[in-house]
């Protein structure tokens, strides 16, 4: 392309008005994203503290392959292309965020073994190169604390690769950034889409591209055909003084994944109950009493951790609870996120630039992800 | 389909002799393709911690509706006659069905079914209307008990819920088919592979009801099919009569030139 032609194509792109409903983690990740070329307006009915949003209750693993377990192969490969994405992404934040890529542990106890053997059986990856099974004196050395308790684990794996990362930080940097970039952040703002325009109070606002990211809030406006539900979780924010764990640790739980991921200053986030509900209430007694005394068992430590937080969500998830972009002519749709927010958001955002800059060939091409509508 | 005799649920006649369950999938995608599958026309569900008062797991509830089967609540995760009673009237409100499965927790490792409570519990709900499928231990006593007050469907377990152990103690199932010849015997839990099925069923059970074993297998979907094989063979063999084991061997081509008194280690 001749220079002037380059120049001008610039400029006319430049000019492209972006809005975006929802200022979740997507919402929030494809702002960054876009901001920096384009005009960007994101319309919210949540607070910036994103305090109502899925992504503000999550425990934020990066955990590609333990999550493997129930999902499709490509999901997997998704979730390791976003672990290398993240720190690009963190390094264009304005404040710091913990992130980190030590690894997690699988354990269970002896009566539970079966549910592990159960569980390596069902990983994707490569044993030996993406999870290995570890014996106690890996185990000590890997959290020496878990190692010195009372009641041994019998069966142990480790996932080399895995991370996680602070999203409370996050969501809080995004939100700072976005400001510092002169974002226009239209909060308690809820919009809806309506003849290719987006409407908020009654009022219609014209962009060039629209994207979608309001996961649970688009239930109206998904594609025909396709079906949006909600499934509850419940997770608890621990402060623990006594308890130090080096990396995320997942307890091999009869009922349903159960994990403690440490943040920085023995602060711990342990979830998840995973129920096929659409249940706003708070957090039952039978949740806490089962995620509390699965905690207690892991490390007696938790005894005496002040209980910080104990909050339910719902995630946003399609029959396949896979992920979806659906792309018609302007507008972008993104749901279904399901429980693989952080895990699959700079993979997700990654595809959705590429396909607002036209340059979605350059990328990996992941089969199911984007459908044409 | 087989010429194999229908299987009765309390007057409902049925083709399909799998019953198959809607939890523990990987995704509702896979519930729904691995059902379908299985060729199974009744499908239990679950209304346990889903908040069913506020309707709470209506858009799940809507992909097994979608089905198009007949539905079995469940009431898993009660532990006492009066939360199971009110957990039956609440799935017969929201399914419209008074079919129940009728299943009270006595041991939370387990799951082993509470038989005092379930006997009490069975009652109220036979009082009530209900069509109670319930179930229990493979204990004969209990089986008479429930007959007595009125099921025409039991459902022993074969082992724990979840094990895939299969058939810990064919005898006592045995035992139970053999007095009670009228009663629907449908085996639910503990069958982990289509090879449990087939047994249960060359015994003259007349269903299995299942879910881990599909649900957790690699490949659900080609698991489900494999079961309705199993399970339809196994009856077919049933009604065949499978002929008595003997201990020594008979030739299946006649070997009249070979008189067996000419085995060399014969006496």
């Amino acid at each position: 392309m001749p220079v002037a032609k380059s120049i001008r194509k610039k400029l006319e792109m430049s000019h492209l008005r972006i809005g975006i409903l929802g200022a979740g983690l997507i919402g929030r990740l494809m702002a960054l994203q876009l901001s920096s070329d384009y005009e960007v307006t994101l319309f919210d009915s949540d607070e910036q503290a994103a305090t109502q949003s899925p992504a503000y209750l999550a425990a934020a693993m990066l955990a590609p392959v333990a999550e493997s377990v129930e999902t499709s192969p490509t999901l997997m490969q998704m979730g390791q292309r976003s672990l290398q994405l993240w720190p690009e992404l963190l390094a264009q934040l304005d404040e710091p965020v913990f992130f980190q890529q030590a690894g997690s542990l699988i354990l269970a106890f002896e009566q539970d073994s079966a549910h592990l053997v159960d569980f390596a059986r069902h990983l994707k990856g490569d044993e030996g190169e993406d999870f290995v099974r570890i014996n106690a004196a890996r185990l000590a050395e890997l959290e020496p604390e878990l190692a010195a308790q009372s009641k041994p684990f019998k069966h142990r794996l480790f996932l080399p690769h895995e991370g996680q990362l602070d999203n409370r930080q996050l969501l809080a940097a995004l939100a700072s950034t976005l400001n510092a970039r002169g974002v226009i952040w239209h909060a308690h703002t809820p919009a809806e889409i309506r003849e290719d325009r987006v409407w908020s109070n009654a009022k219609p606002y014209d962009f060039d591209r629209i994207i979608d990211c309001r996961g649970l809030g688009a239930k109206a406006q998904i594609p025909a055909g396709q079906r949006l539900r909600g499934v509850r979780g419940e997770v608890l924010r621990l402060y623990a003084p006594d308890v130090t764990l080096n990396r995320p640790v997942r307890l091999m739980h009869p009922r349903y994944p159960l994990y403690i991921a440490p943040k920085e200053n023995h602060h711990f986030v342990v979830g998840a109950t995973q129920i096929e509900s659409e249940d706003t209430r708070q957090p039952t007694v039978r949740s806490a009493l089962e995620l509390l005394s699965a905690c207690f068992s892991v490390h007696k430590g938790f005894a005496e951790a002040e209980i910080i937080q104990f909050a339910s969500g719902l995630r946003p998830a399609l029959a396949d609870n896979e992920p979806r972009i659906w792309v018609k002519d302007h507008l972008i749709q993104i749901n279904g996120l399901f429980r693989h927010g952080y895990l699959l958001a700079p993979v997700i955002v990654e595809q959705c630039v590429a396909l607002v800059n036209g340059k979605a060939e350059d990328l990996p091409n992941y089969p199911n992800l984007i459908e044409k509508l | 389909m087989s010429n194999t005799k229908p299987l009765n649920i309390y007057g409902t006649e049925l083709n399909s002799r799998l019953l198959i369950g809607s939890a523990l999938y990987p995704s509702p995608q896979v519930m729904q393709d691995s059902i379908r599958h299985s060729g199974a026309q009744v499908v239990t569900l679950s209304l346990s911690r889903q908040n069913p008062q506020a309707n709470g797991g209506a858009s799940f509830w809507e992909m097994i509706q979608s089905l198009g089967l007949h539905l079995l609540p469940n009431t898993a995760g009660c532990h006492s006659t009066q939360e199971a009673v009110n957990m039956a009237k609440m799935s017969r409100e929201l399914f419209q069905t008074d079919w129940i499965k009728l299943e009270l927790v006595g041991d939370d490792y387990n799951l082993q079914p509470d038989p005092i409570e379930l006997v009490k519990a069975t009652e109220i709900l036979l009082n009530d209307g209900f069509k109670v499928l319930p179930y229990c231990t493979d204990d004969l006593v209990i089986a008479r008990h429930l007959v007595e007050l009125g099921c025409k469907v039991i459902m022993p377990w074969g082992s724990p819920i979840g094990t895939g152990k299969g058939l810990l103690n064919p005898y006592a199932l045995q035992a139970i088919r053999d007095r009670f010849p009228e009663i629907t015997l449908i085996v639910d839990s503990g069958i982990g592979k289509p090879s449990h099925a087939i047994q249960a069923m060359e015994m003259g059970v007349d269903a299995i009801l299942l879910n881990t074993a599909v649900a957790h297998a690699h490949e659900p979907v080609k698991m489900a099919q494999a079961f309705a094989k199993a399970i339809e063979a196994g009856r077919l063999a049933h009604e065949a009569g499978p002929m008595n084991e003997r201990s020594t061997a008979i030739p299946s081509t006649p070997t009249l030139d070979q008189p067996f008194w000419h085995q060399i280690n014969y006496g």
